[in-house]
């Protein structure tokens, strides 16, 4: 029962999740429009994953690799293995302080366009230590 | 219209132009320069799929997106 009642709450805090989401990207602030400027180039697929989780995944231009980038401006790209579970992390962004949105489509671009370039300017961190599979938390 | 979408600290700013017009083209050819030449890197979409990075202007590309080149973080 308690089982029922925790799913019930979540699937309650997902829906008040999206609808903040769906007013927040109505919004004019920078931030707004850094959210709409980077769904507007997103893949189909990517465009998805990002509305349902945060983040989505692409394909490096060079090695093929997947790498998922989550919301955030710094330290939020992980490589991915075939297994789908995050491996090292990749810490690279454009200068001058973007938002959110305008990092991570900066990102995207430059891991679909030139994925070599991209890997030799940026700091690797180590995993997480709690990696997950997509989809599992 | 043809858009140039430049991101920076103020969020984007757009700038259209009429690629009819050997005017505003040549503008827009002005700002492209200027903008790779302080290391902007251009971007444009070739695909529903897929995104290309660009080093020359291109007056047939309807929407071309600059940011500031990366760093390591």
């Amino acid at each position: 029962m308690s089982r029922l009642r925790r799913a019930f709450a979540t699937g309650l805090r997902v829906r008040a999740l999206r609808r903040l989401y769906r007013i927040y990207l109505q919004e004019k602030t920078p931030q707004a429009r850094g959210l709409r400027l980077l769904r507007s180039w997103l893949t189909p697929r990517q465009r998805a994953e990002f509305d349902s989780e945060g983040q989505f995944e692409v394909v490096g231009s060079d090695s093929g690799k997947r790498y998922r980038i989550s919301y955030g401006t710094s330290a939020n790209v992980h490589e991915v293995d075939r297994a789908g579970r995050l491996g090292a992390g990749l810490c690279f962004m454009p200068e001058g302080g973007l938002v959110a949105g305008d990092v991570m489509l900066a990102q995207k671009i430059a891991l679909e366009t030139c994925e070599k370039s991209t890997l030799a300017l940026a700091n690797r961190f180590p995993p997480l230590l709690f990696s997950s599979r997509r989809g599992q938390g | 219209m043809a858009v140039q979408i430049v991101l920076d600290v103020t969020g984007d700013t757009r700038s259209y132009f009429d690629t009819n017009d050997a005017e505003s083209l040549a503008e827009a050819e002005r700002r492209f320069k200027e903008l790779t030449g302080r290391g902007f890197i251009a971007a444009v979409r070739s695909g529903p799929d897929e995104v290309l990075r660009i080093h020359h202007f291109d007056p047939g590309v309807e929407e071309t997106l600059f940011f500031p080149r990366l760093v390591g973080g």
